[in-house]
C-alpha cells in the first residue's frame, strides 16, 4: 500500500557503504561566471570512480566543504563529457563563500548523484525550448550540453535565456557558442541593457511570448526564480504547451538529499527524492503550493 | 471562589470591548485540554468570550503575542505580564494606544509538579485544587487537604514585587500587596555558595539535558528578534547541536541580550521541558541590573530601556 | 513460544545475567521529573515502580539528539582525509520500552530504510534487543488507542512483560526473543490463573485511556481543508514555534547535517531538528514556509496525511508527549477533533 515511488535503481555510488559519506574530488579549474557566480571543474581523486561515474541531466549532489558545511548544487555538466564535473554557484551564504575562497588543487566532498532526473526518453525526437533565467540557466544546461552532444536525437531547438543585466549572464562562452551554431535559435535578454549592450531588453516570460516558439512536437524547459517561474507557466499554456509538455526543476534547502531529513518536502513528495524536476501538471496538483 | 466572580468581570468586559469594536483581538486564557492547565485564547469572535478563565494555572506569559497580533488588543495581564508589556513599550515595539490592558491582580500560580510531589499523587488522582489566602485546599478522592501555598506556587511568584499591574486600562480584582518569600532564591543562594568549579559541574548536569528546543527563548515575550543570534551563519557565534557548553553559552548570552528588559516572570522555566533551572540566571542577572542601575525592568513606561541610555552617574569604575 | 513469568523481586538478577552479554538500559529519573533512558548503573530497580512512559522517547538511543556521523582531518592546505567512527559492537538491551515507543521505532524504520540505508539508524536497530513493559495507567495525554495501539500490545518488540502485580508475564514475539527466554534464569511456568490475571491488566488499562480520535475519516477532512489559511491562522495562533512537540516525539524524524572543525581536525555531526522553527526551510531568496501556521499545518498533515499517502501507516502513536509538554498546551488531538468536517 505504499505510495512512495521505487528509486532503487538510483543506488549506485554510495562510498564504503555509506550513503552520508563523500567521495573526495579535486577542483581542477575555477571559471568567474559573474560578480557572485563561479563554476567549478572538479574530478574525482579515485581515477576509477571518474572513469566509471555517470549520471543524468537534471540530477544534483551534495557538495563539501570540510569544516564548513554540505550544499545542494545540481551538476552542471553533460554526463558525455567523461573526464570532469562541473557545478555553479552562487555565494549566498556560508558554505557558498567557503567554497569560493577555494582554488585549484583544493578537495570538496561529493555526495551524489541524487534526485530524479529530465525525462530523456519522453524528449528524445522532439523539439525542445528552454525557458532559463538568471542562474536558472545552472540546471539546465547539463540537459542543453547533452542535447547538444546528441545534436541528432532532437528537432528544432530554441533557447530563451534572461538576466537582470548583462553581467548576470551566466556560461557566457556556451552562449557564444550556441549563437554561432545553426542547430539552434538562441535569443539572450537582459531586464535592464548598459552602455555597452546591443541586444534585446524584456523579462523573460514577455520575451517568450513575443517569439512565440512552435509548439508543434515541441517541449518547454523552464528554470529560473521562482517568480520568473510562475509568470513562465501561464505564458506557455497560452502559446498551446500542454502541462505535461512544461518541465521545470525546483530548488529547495536540502542537507540529506535522500529524503530522510525531511526538510525539503511539498506535501508528501520530497524534492530530492521525487524531484527536482516535475512537470508543470504535477505541480498543478501538489497539495501544497509552498514552493 | 473569589476567582470567579474575576471571571465574570473578565468576560464582561472583553464581551464590551468586542461588541463595540474597540479592539480587534481578545488575548487570555481559556481552560486546556489537561486537568488544572490553561492554554491561551487569542480571537476575535465575541462567542469565544464566555471560554476566558482565571484561576491558578495561568502558566503563559501573554504579553509574548503581541508582537505577532496586527491591530488594537485587549489582553489579560497578571503583574508580571503587564511588566513584560511595559518592557515592550519602552523598547518601542508596542505602540501603548493599541492595547487594551485587563489587569488581573494575581495571588500566584501553582506548580502542578510541585503539588503533585507534596501531595504525593498524580493529577489524575486529584479531583479540585483551590486557593484560600495562604493555603491551597487539594481534593483527593473526596477529602480536603491543606498544603501551604508558599510550597506549591512558582518560584517566580514567591519573588513577585508587582502582584498588582502597574500598567493597566482596566483593574479586574481587588489590588494585593506583595508578600516576597526568600525560598525564590534558593536556587541562586545554593549556586552563589559553590565554588566556580562546582558551578561548572552543576551547569554541565544541568545542560546536558537541554535539547535546544527554544521553548525558553520562544516564550518570552522580550525575546522578539527577528532573527535570533544562534541563527545567524556568518559567523556562526554558536553551533546549532544540542553540545552542553554550547547549551549553556546560548542561556548566558540570551541573558545578556535581556538585561534590563527581562522582568524575571519565570515563563522561560516553566516552559522548559528538561527542568533546568533557567530562573537563576533570570534572577540572578535581575538583580546585577538592580544593584548596578538601580533599574527594575517593567515598572515605568515612561523611562527609556535601560542599556539603550546612558547617565552620567552610572557605574564606571570597570572602564580602565 | 510459551509465556513464562518472573517475580519482580527476581529482576534485577535477571538484568545483571543479560549486562554480561548486553549493554543494558532501563528507565530513570533524572532531575526530579525528567525520566529517560540510561544505561542500567547495575543495581537501580525503582523503574519498576512505574506504570507509564517516559518523558524523554525511546528514539533517542536511536536517533540521538546528536551524533557524530564521521571526522575529517586536514593533511595539508585543501586536503582532507575522513575516517569513519568505529561500530559499536556490544549489543544492547533496552528493558522497558513502552508500546507508542515501540510502534513509533517501526515507524521510523520506513524512512531509513527507503532506497538509500541510512547507516547509523539501522546499526542500532539491528543491534538492539527491546523489551517492552505494558503501561497499567497510562496517562490522560494518552490516545495510543485510537492509532491502531494499546498500551499492553506485545508487538514491536522481542519480549513483551505484563504487570500483574508482584509478577511479569513474558511473552515471546520474535527469534531473538525466544533465544534470550532460552537462556535466562528465574522463569517461572505460566498457569490459568496467571493468563487470567493478564487478559484482565490488559483490559484494565486499556480501559483507563479516556481520550478518543477519528481516524476514519482524517485524511480526507484535512486534505478538504488544506488552503483554508484562516482555518489555520486560527489553529497556529497561540503556538510558539519552539521545537518541543518535534524534539519529545517519537516518531518525528527531521535532522540537520552540520560540520565542525577546530585545528585542522573536525567532524560532522547529525542533530536532530524540527520543522517548528522559523528558519527550517529558509532560502536565500525565500522561505517557503517562513509563516508560523504553514508550519503548524506541515507538521499536522505530514504526520496524517503526508507520511500515510508514502508508507501507509500515520506517523503518531499517540503517546500524547506534545500534549504535555507543550507551553501553550497545543492539543493536536483537539485540533484533529474538531477539524470541520465540510469547509
Amino acid at each position: 500500500m505504499r505510495g512512495i515511488t521505487d528509486i532503487s535503481h538510483r543506488k549506485g555510488f554510495p562510498y564504503q557503504g555509506n550513503v552520508y559519506l563523500p567521495h573526495m574530488a579535486v577542483i581542477k579549474k575555477v571559471v568567474d561566471e559573474t560578480d557572485d557566480t563561479k563554476s567549478f571543474h572538479f574530478s574525482f581523486k579515485d581515477e576509477k570512480l571518474q572513469r566509471e561515474f555517470t549520471f543524468e541531466p537534471g540530477q544534483f549532489a551534495e557538495y563539501s566543504v570540510f569544516g564548513i558545511g554540505e550544499s545542494p548544487f545540481c551538476i552542471s555538466s553533460s554526463p558525455t563529457e567523461r573526464d570532469h564535473l562541473e557545478c555553479t554557484v552562487r555565494r549566498v551564504g556560508r558554505v557558498t563563500n567557503a567554497l569560493h575562497r577555494l582554488g585549484v588543487g583544493a578537495e570538496i566532498g561529493f555526495r551524489g548523484p541524487y534526485g530524479n532526473s529530465f525525462p530523456l526518453d519522453f524528449l528524445r525526437g522532439k523539439s525542445l525550448v528552454f525557458v532559463a533565467g538568471g542562474i536558472g540557466l545552472v540546471a539546465l544546461r547539463s540537459l542543453i550540453r547533452y542535447v547538444m552532444d546528441n545534436r541528432n536525437e532532437y528537432k528544432k531547438i530554441d533557447i530563451i535565456y534572461g538576466a537582470r543585466r548583462p553581467s548576470d549572464l551566466c556560461f557566457r562562452y556556451d552562449l557564444d557558442t550556441w549563437e554561432k551554431s545553426e542547430t539552434v535559435d538562441i535569443i539572450t535578454t537582459v531586464d535592464k541593457g548598459d552602455s555597452d549592450w546591443k541586444g534585446r531588453e524584456g523579462f523573460v516570460p514577455q520575451v517568450l511570448e513575443q517569439v512565440a516558439p512552435s509548439t508543434e512536437n515541441a517541449v518547454a524547459v523552464v528554470c529560473g526564480p521562482p517568480v520568473m517561474i510562475r509568470l513562465t507557466f501561464p505564458v506557455l499554456e497560452k502559446l498551446g504547451f500542454t502541462p505535461e509538455r512544461i518541465i521545470t526543476t525546483l530548488e529547495k534547502r536540502m542537507k540529506c538529499g535522500i529524503g530522510k531529513c525531511g526538510r525539503c518536502n511539498i506535501g508528501n513528495l520530497y524534492v530530492c527524492r521525487d524531484g527536482p524536476v516535475f512537470t508543470y501538471e504535477q505541480i498543478r496538483n501538489f497539495i501544497s503550493k509552498e514552493f | 471562589m473569589k476567582d470567579r466572580s474575576v471571571e465574570q468581570k473578565l468576560r464582561g468586559e472583553a464581551g464590551e470591548l468586542l461588541v463595540a469594536g474597540k479592539v480587534d483581538y481578545i488575548v487570555g486564557f481559556e481552560r486546556g485540554s489537561l486537568k488544572f492547565t490553561t492554554t491561551p485564547l487569542i480571537t476575535k469572535d465575541g462567542n469565544d468570550i464566555n471560554r476566558l478563565v482565571i484561576n491558578p494555572f495561568i502558566t503563559s506569559n501573554l504579553a509574548k503575542f503581541l508582537m505577532e497580533l496586527k491591530g488594537r488588543v485587549g489582553i489579560v495581564a497578571k503583574g508580571c505580564d503587564s511588566r513584560s508589556i511595559v518592557s515592550l513599550i519602552q523598547d518601542n515595539k508596542v505602540i501603548r494606544e493599541n492595547l487594551v490592558i485587563l489587569g488581573v491582580p494575581c495571588s500566584g500560580i501553582i506548580s502542578l509538579h510541585k503539588l503533585e510531589k507534596l501531595a504525593a499523587r498524580d493529577s489524575e488522582e486529584i479531583r479540585d485544587i483551590t486557593r484560600e489566602d495562604d493555603r491551597v485546599i487539594v481534593n483527593i478522592g473526596g477529602e480536603d487537604r491543606e498544603l501551604p501555598a508558599a510550597e506549591v506556587l512558582f518560584d517566580s511568584c514567591l519573588a513577585c514585587e508587582f502582584p498588582t499591574p502597574k500598567e493597566y486600562d482596566i483593574l479586574l480584582g481587588e489590588p494585593r500587596a506583595a508578600t516576597i518569600s526568600q525560598n525564590a532564591w534558593k536556587n541562586v543562594k545554593k549556586l552563589e555558595a559553590l565554588p566556580p568549579e562546582e558551578r561548572w559541574y552543576f551547569w554541565e548536569k544541568e545542560f546536558s539535558r537541554c535539547t535546544r528546543c527554544y521553548a525558553c527563548r520562544n516564550s518570552c515575550p522580550i525575546c522578539f528578534c527577528q532573527q535570533c543570534f544562534v541563527e545567524e551563519t556568518e559567523p556562526q557565534w554558536i553551533a546549532s547541536v544540542p553540545r552542553w557548553q554550547e547549551n549553556f553559552i546560548f542561556q548566558i548570552i540570551r541573558n545578556i541580550h535581556l538585561a534590563g528588559r527581562c522582568t524575571d516572570c519565570g515563563a522561560c522555566e516553566r516552559a522548559c521541558p528538561a527542568n533546568i533551572p533557567l530562573r537563576s540566571l533570570t534572577r540572578k542577572m535581575y538583580d546585577i541590573v538592580d544593584d548596578l542601575y538601580q533599574f527594575k525592568a517593567g515598572t515605568d513606561k515612561g523611562l527609556a530601556p535601560l542599556m539603550a541610555h546612558y547617565e552620567n552617574t552610572d557605574p564606571g569604575d570597570f572602564i580602565r | 513460544m510459551t509465556d513464562k513469568k518472573i517475580s519482580k523481586n527476581d529482576i534485577a538478577e535477571l538484568l545483571a545475567d543479560w549486562n554480561r552479554e548486553f549493554t543494558v538500559f532501563t528507565p530513570k529519573l533524572e532531575s526530579d521529573n525528567v525520566s529517560k533512558m540510561v544505561e542500567w548503573d547495575g543495581k537501580d530497580t525503582d523503574f519498576l515502580k512505574w506504570y507509564r512512559n517516559t518523558l524523554v522517547p525511546c528514539k533517542t538511543l536511536f536517533l540521538p539528539s546528536m551524533e557524530e556521523m564521521f571526522r575529517f582531518e586536514k593533511r595539508a592546505e585543501g586536503h582532507y582525509h575522513l575516517e569513519l567512527p568505529s561500530v559499536e559492537k556490544q549489543k544492547r538491551l533496552i528493558f522497558g520500552i513502552r508500546p507508542c515507543d515501540a510502534k513509533a521505532l517501526t515507524i521510523l524504520d520506513m524512512t531509513f530504510e527507503d532506497t538509500y540505508q541510512d547507516p547509523y539508524y539501522l546499526s542500532k536497530r539491528t543491534n538492539t534487543i527491546l523489551i517492552g513493559i505494558g503501561c497499567t495507567n497510562p496517562y490522560d495525554s494518552c490516545f495510543c488507542t485510537a492509532l491502531d495501539g494499546n498500551p499492553s500490545n506485545p508487538t514491536d518488540v522481542d519480549l513483551f512483560f505484563t504487570d500483574i502485580g508482584d509478577e511479569f508475564v513474558i511473552e515471546t514475539t520474535t527469534e531473538a526473543g525466544n533465544t534470550l527466554m532460552s537462556k535466562s534464569k528465574h522463569l517461572q511456568e505460566v498457569n490459568q490463573t496467571d493468563e487470567t490475571r493478564t487478559r484482565e491488566a490488559r483490559e484494565a488499562s486499556r480501559k483507563k485511556i479516556i481520550r478518543r480520535l477519528d481516524t476514519e475519516h482524517l485524511r480526507g477532512k484535512l486534505s478538504t481543508i488544506f488552503e483554508n489559511k484562516d482555518y489555520w491562522e486560527g489553529i497556529a495562533a497561540k503556538c510558539i514555534s519552539c521545537g518541543i512537540c518535534t524534539l519529545f516525539c517519537p516518531t518525528c524524524h527531521c535532522f540537520d547535517i552540520s560540520d565542525e572543525m577546530l585545528k585542522g581536525k573536525g567532524r560532522r555531526l547529525r542533530s536532530l531538528d524540527s520543522c517548528s522553527f522559523p528558519q527550517y526551510t529558509k532560502m536565500p531568496t525565500e522561505n517557503p514556509r517562513g509563516e508560523k501556521w504553514r508550519r503548524v499545518r506541515n507538521r499536522v498533515c505530514h504526520k496524517y496525511v503526508f507520511y500515510p499517502i508514502n508508507f501507509g501507516v500515520i506517523a503518531c502513536t499517540g503517546c500524547g508527549r506534545c500534549i504535555r509538554l507543550c507551553p501553550v498546551n497545543w492539543d493536536i488531538n483537539q485540533v484533529l477533533n474538531d477539524l470541520p468536517d465540510r469547509v
